[in-house]
């Protein structure tokens, strides 16, 4: 059993008689102290699927577990990063951090409380912005806001929502070296998002597909067997990343092929077709 | 450390919205100087040549060509120098305050110099009163010239016309005579003779009207001098007046003056005590306790200064602020509720529907008949005793009119902030409520920390509307209410009637407008700190 | 505490202090004293005032910005509250209502008011709370304004009217056919006053009804006062009178100075008649207390009283030849922003005994306003008991009374009593003069006809009087 389960989980949204299925029926199990990468095109219910896992939302059919027990509600052991940061606008850099620690911490005292988040800070080196507002930050440093937050709260299971997608090439190579850098110092189960294959394999242990919606689903997951650390300068020349990379990319260019003709066909809905027959093609 | 006091000037600006000043800063620090110039013609000489023309067209256009019965439009300077005579007033008042309450060299040194100007300015009382006397025989005299021509025709015209009607009229008796019985044309000719002669006298009547109404507008004329006149001799008797009293405050009125007599009367009465008898002393005892008290109330007593316009500004300040912080009190916890529960937004739609809509005039008297039967006696209550006592606000004597004036306010001006809080609250970014979720906030944090903050903007949007709709709001409810301030400034001049009155009623309109643009600044600059990144951005 | 006092200064007879300047006027005036009072006043040597044990020392009068509010503007400004260590706020009140409604809240201490108001107040009619008067303000000062195009028909009406200057009094005889006409029309003329129970409605009625034209009744169920006019009457506050005429919703209105002065100013209207040939010496103003309050601050009544009834003395005191001398000043000061605020002219023009009937038509009216001699300032039960009748006789109220049930309301209003007992320390102060007050009258005027309808009026038979009239309710 899994430290982080998703056991046949469903997800729709709308009225029975106009029902868009997000997710159908995913599987996937996560081992304690594992980086999975979830991939997954625009649109293909990847936002819906880290609601599910934080607990934001509560599966249709299925369940989410983590520990053996069943989500029910979003905590702080499940560390989220959103997509588009999430940080509270009229709160300073050092204030975002302590309105997360004050609540998970309560018993932690004024001085340590100070020093921690001063950790923190640090760690994702906004040391002398403590007392900006958000608005004054670029992209990256917000991101890395996001992150030192997510952090602090010390989540057993930490789930980043495309956390590098907004952010330009060399910022976004900075921070994904960062993260790894964090993740190893302090190991803990990761789940990220990403809709970029070469991230996803310069950072997980393993990278799940996820087919493209409506009803999408895992069909399979690729290990990345590439040894740590990795250097990006020369794992471009690593033919191990490339063949993964080549595997993944044609999986990936593959199932939206099959999605693009699906929605063809769904687009003119000729009587005479069977929509069952065509998903399970799919 | 010039560079950051740039910074800290323009950021000063930009949170005032002050935008006009912005270019002088940058000019000065010799930044783009053609496009800082560009930008002041743009935003600063261009407003203030419209405000030239303004004032202009006003004083030549406007003004000179609005006139009725009822008073003419003032022009410009007037209303300049009716704000002047106001400013005199409370400057008076205020000397006659301090007057009384003068003491030792300063009380005598400030009568000498009063009594020395009473004594100069009895003879230019009566030099302007002179002035007068001549300039109205002199405007009485050109008139009847140029009335007298006028006037004699008319008499000519009414007495021909009286005599042609006589004849006329005796002849056309005389004709009747000799009519002949029945329906002939002669009987129709005399009708005809007969309708003649009315339509003849109404011509007659038309033409005499005509050069009735020329006299009258020669008699509605005002000789500029008579008025020029006029008005120094008003400045001089209000002078004189004023030095009478001033004389009075600081002589006889003054309160030393009045505790030197209490203590002599106190002395007085000790010693009839101290020497009295059986049951005389019992009644002497009695009046050197009631001396003594006179003397303690003498001591303490002060000039009753009438209402000044300063005065009535700051009280009206108060009062809309009092309205405006009471109508928050309860716009925004409702507006709260109505943001976070969809139930209690439907039980409250009806009444926010209901009451909105609904005229300071018609709240007025209801407040005002509520607030009176909170406080019967205001001056024994205790509530308004101790409003009275408080430091800084005592002196503005709140009582029930000042409430419900207040009051006033509040019921007209809480639905903006009712509304735009409940907009907030309910439109509060998804993602920070999914951050609230994840770190299972309970219900007071997620609202102080997560819902207020980020309904802030929206608030003192409201707040700002709210504010502006309380201040127009007051002007009429101290109006129907008499309580002292600028309301009842208007209605005062308003029922003075007097030819300056106009006149001061346009120093307030300037007034309000100018305290309005005021507190309309302070509550931007509230609203842009509160506010942040994405949320509505702040005019 | 306040019989106590009353019995001092009123039933216990005292050694007479007569001052050497007080003697010598009485010798001069001493001819000039009637059954009504003395027609001049003449200075006097000023005394010194005695301390009363003022329960409340700071006191709020409210008025009504019109000339008849002098006597407490002048004893404010020319300190004679003061003198009895009275310090008080005199605040300008936005209309009648607003000004019984502050004195009953206790906004307010005392008022000027209409001398229905009290009346009218103590039977409930309109807000009810017990107020009384000690003190008369004055007498006369009213006018009836028309507009132009009215008065231009009652000329045609009646030629003699048609002068520069027409004698005097107009009647409202001329109106009648114009009245007529317009109902014949499906009109009827309107008219302006200042409140229901003011002596306007009063002498506006008074002034129509004599001429035959019917102002209408108040029934239970019309508090209008509008049932079978034929002029209808409105309330219309006193400022608001010109610009009404002159925008036509009225053509003609009953008000206080200076609004018929500034109908003439104006060039707007045409004041054909003031209320002294309505009634010669008709009761106008009182001040105005609430029952409760003078109970309460007795000795702060009496002193009140005391400078109110030196106020009026100021305004009417004249020199050897008659001249009001002290008029000009009063009018100086009541021009004040803060008090009447109109132009100095035009209070002028009345205050000091003149008044412009049209432009061309200035005369003298030495008693346009009296606020001293006739023995005014004294709080008449006959005064009581007319207003009484007149409310009686339009219905204000409904049912018919007896005669007892009159004289007992005007003895509940009028306080005589205070009033002397404030004169009596007068006297021995030597501020006034001993033949000033009508020490040993029983309250009741001797009986008048100096009505424009020749009319005797005897305040001891209101019942008699509501019967000589024709129109309105006869008992």
């Amino acid at each position: 059993m899994g430290f982080l389960e998703l056991n046949h989980v469903s997800k729709g949204y709308g009225p029975p008689s106009n029902r868009y299925e997000v997710l159908k029926d995913v599987d996937l199990s996560i081992e304690e102290n594992e980086f999975v990468a979830v991939i997954g095109f625009s649109g293909s219910g990847k936002s819906t699927l880290v609601s599910l896992l934080a607990g934001l939302e509560q599966p249709d059919a299925g369940e989410v577990r983590m520990k053996g027990n069943v989500v029910t509600d979003p905590g702080p052991d499940r560390g989220i990063m959103f997509q588009n940061y999430s940080l509270l606008p009229w709160l300073s850099v050092y204030q975002n951090i302590e309105i997360a620690v004050k609540q998970v911490f309560p018993e932690m005292g004024k001085a340590e409380r100070k020093t921690y988040i001063q950790g923190y800070i640090d760690m994702v080196s906004l040391t002398n912005s403590e007392w900006k507002l958000p608005a004054e930050l670029s992209g990256g440093m917000r991101q890395r806001l996001s992150l030192a937050r997510t952090l602090s709260m010390k989540p057993e299971v930490l789930i980043l929502d495309e956390p590098l997608s907004a952010l330009d090439a060399l910022t976004r190579a900075v921070l994904q070296d960062e993260i790894i850098r964090i993740w190893e110092e302090d190991k803990r189960t990761v789940v990220m998002i990403t809709n970029d294959v070469d991230e996803a394999a310069l950072m997980a242990d393993r990278i799940v597909p996820l087919t493209p919606g409506p009803a999408a689903t895992l069909e399979r997951s690729f290990a990345v067997t590439l040894d740590r650390p990795r250097d990006r300068t020369t794992l471009n020349f690593n033919p191990d990343f490339k063949k993964l990379r080549n595997t993944v990319s044609t999986f990936m260019m593959d199932l939206n092929e099959e999605a693009k003709s699906l929605r063809v066909e769904t687009t003119y809905r000729l009587p005479d077709l069977e929509p069952l027959d065509l998903t399970k093609v799919g | 450390m010039l560079q950051t006091l740039k910074t800290t000037l323009l950021k000063v600006i930009d949170l005032t919205a002050l935008g006009f000043l912005e270019p002088y800063v940058r000019l000065a620090y010799g930044e783009e100087p053609t496009k800082q110039l560009r930008k002041i013609g743009q935003f600063t000489v261009v407003p203030v040549l419209v405000i030239i023309a303004g004032l202009l067209v006003w004083a030549t256009m406007i003004s000179p060509n609005v006139k009725t019965k009822s008073g003419e439009l003032p022009s410009p300077t007037v209303v300049a120098s009716a704000a002047g005579s106001l400013h005199q007033f409370a400057i008076r008042e205020g000397n006659k305050e301090a007057a009384y309450v003068a003491t030792g060299e300063e009380r005598e040194a400030w009568l000498a110099d009063v009594e020395a100007e009473l004594e100069s300015i009895g003879a230019e009382v009566e030099s302007a009163n002179a002035t007068v006397v001549e300039a109205r025989k002199a405007e009485a005299a050109s008139k009847s010239e140029r009335i007298a021509p006028l006037q004699a025709k008319v008499d000519a015209l009414k007495t021909a016309m009286k005599e042609e009607r006589a004849a006329k009229q005796a002849a056309l008796k005389e004709q009747a005579a000799s009519l002949p019985v029945g329906d002939n044309p002669q009987r129709a000719a005399y009708l005809g003779e007969l309708a003649g002669l009315n339509a003849w006298l109404d011509e007659q009547k038309a033409e005499i009207d005509t050069i009735d109404d020329q006299i009258k507008l020669i008699r509605d004329e005002k000789d500029p001098a008579v008025l020029a006149a006029l008005s120094q001799q008003t400045a001089v008797a209000e002078r004189e007046q004023y030095l009478k009293k001033m004389a009075e405050q600081l002589g006889e009125d003054n309160r030393q003056a009045r505790v030197a007599t209490g203590q002599e009367k106190l002395d007085v009465a000790k010693t009839t005590f101290f020497n009295a008898e059986g049951a005389a002393a019992f009644n002497a005892a009695k009046k050197v306790i009631s001396a003594e008290e006179r003397l303690a109330k003498t001591e303490e007593s002060s000039y009753a200064k009438p209402a000044t316009l300063y005065y009535q500004i700051q009280r009206s300040i108060l009062c809309v602020f009092a309205g405006f912080f009471l109508g928050s009190a309860i716009a925004i916890p409702i507006g709260v509720l109505c943001g976070l529960s969809t139930t209690f937004m439907g039980a409250m739609t009806p009444f926010i529907a209901l009451f909105k809509p609904v005229s300071p005039i018609v709240w007025l008297p209801i407040a005002l008949i509520v607030a009176s039967a909170l406080i019967p006696d205001p001056d024994k209550h205790w509530f308004t005793q101790w409003m009275w006592e408080l430091p800084l606000i005592g002196q503005y004597k709140i009582n029930p009119a000042f409430m419900a004036s207040a009051v006033t306010v509040a019921l007209c001006s809480l639905w903006a902030t009712m509304v735009n809080t409940a907009l907030g609250v309910a439109s509060v970014d998804k993602d920070h409520l999914n951050v609230a979720k994840v770190l299972r906030l309970g219900f007071w944090s997620r609202l102080f920390k997560i819902v207020l903050p980020s309904s802030l903007p929206l608030v003192f949007a409201g707040l700002r509307i709210s504010l502006g709709v309380g201040w127009m709001v007051l002007i009429a409810a101290e109006l129907l209410s008499s309580s002292e301030g600028i309301g009842k400034f208007v209605w005062d001049q308003f029922n003075n009637g007097a030819s300056d009155s106009f006149a001061k009623m346009m120093v307030v309109v300037f007034i309000v407008g100018a305290i309005g643009l005021l507190l309309d600044r302070i509550m931007v600059v509230f609203q842009r700190l509160v506010s942040f990144e994405g949320s509505i951005a702040a005019v | 505490m306040l019989t106590e006092l009353l019995e001092r200064f009123v039933t216990a007879p005292r050694p007479r202090r007569v001052l050497p300047g007080v003697a010598a006027a009485f010798l001069v005036s001493a001819g000039t004293a009637s059954a009504l009072g003395p027609a001049e006043v003449p200075a006097v040597d000023s005394g010194e005032t005695e301390m009363l044990d003022l329960e409340k020392d700071e006191l709020k009068f409210g008025f009504i910005k019109l000339t008849d509010c002098a006597p407490i503007v002048i004893a404010k400004e020319k300190g004679f509250f003061d003198d009895e260590g009275l310090s008080v706020e005199v605040i300008a009140q936005p209309n009648w209502k607003t000004l019984l409604d502050n004195v009953i809240s206790g906004e307010l201490d005392g008022a000027h008011m209409l001398s229905g108001q009290p009346i009218a107040a103590t039977i409930g009619f309109g807000t009810k709370a017990h107020i009384i008067t000690a003190f008369t303000m004055d007498l006369n000062g009213n006018g009836i304004t028309v507009s132009n195009a009215i008065w231009e028909q009652m000329q045609e009406n009646d030629p003699a009217l048609d002068t520069d200057q027409p004698s005097h009094p107009i009647s409202a005889a001329a109106l009648k056919p114009i009245v007529e006409e317009r109902i014949a029309d499906g009109e009827k003329l309107q008219m302006g006053m200042v409140f229901p129970v003011s002596t306007h409605n009063y002498e506006i009625r008074y002034w129509l009804a004599a001429a035959g034209i019917h102002p209408g009744m108040y029934t239970e169920t019309d508090i209008g006062g509008r049932t079978d006019a034929q002029v209808e009457l409105s309330v219309t506050p006193p400022p608001m009178m010109p610009a009404t005429l002159e925008a036509g919703n009225i053509q003609g209105y009953c008000v206080g100075e200076p609004w018929n002065q500034q109908a003439v100013a104006k060039g707007i209207g045409v004041p054909v008649t003031t209320n002294y040939d309505v009634w010669k010496n008709n009761p106008e103003k009182v001040f105005g207390v609430t029952k409760a309050w003078a109970d309460e601050n007795p000795q702060t009544m009496l002193a009140v009283t005391k400078a109110l009834i030196r106020a009026g003395r100021w305004l009417d005191e004249t020199d050897d030849a008659g001249y009001l001398v002290n008029r000009e000043e009063a009018a100086r000061i009541l021009s004040r922003p803060d008090y009447v605020g109109a132009d100095y002219d035009v209070i002028k023009n009345s205050m000091t005994g003149y008044f412009y009937f049209q432009r061309t038509d200035k005369r003298a009216m030495p008693d346009f306003n009296v606020f001293y001699k006739y023995f005014c300032t004294y709080p008449w039960y006959s005064d009581g008991v007319w207003f009484l009748t007149q409310m009686r006789r339009w219905g204000q109220i409904t049912e018919p009374k007896p005669a007892e049930w009159y004289h007992a309301t005007a003895k509940e209003v009028y306080k005589p009593d205070i009033y002397l007992a404030a004169a009596r320390m007068l006297v021995e102060e030597g501020f006034i003069l001993e033949e000033e007050i009508p020490w040993d009258t029983d309250g009741y005027k001797p009986a008048t006809d100096e009505f424009i309808d020749g009319k005797t009026y005897d305040g001891k038979d209101p019942l008699g009087y509501l019967a000589s009239f024709q129109i309105g309710n006869p008992e």
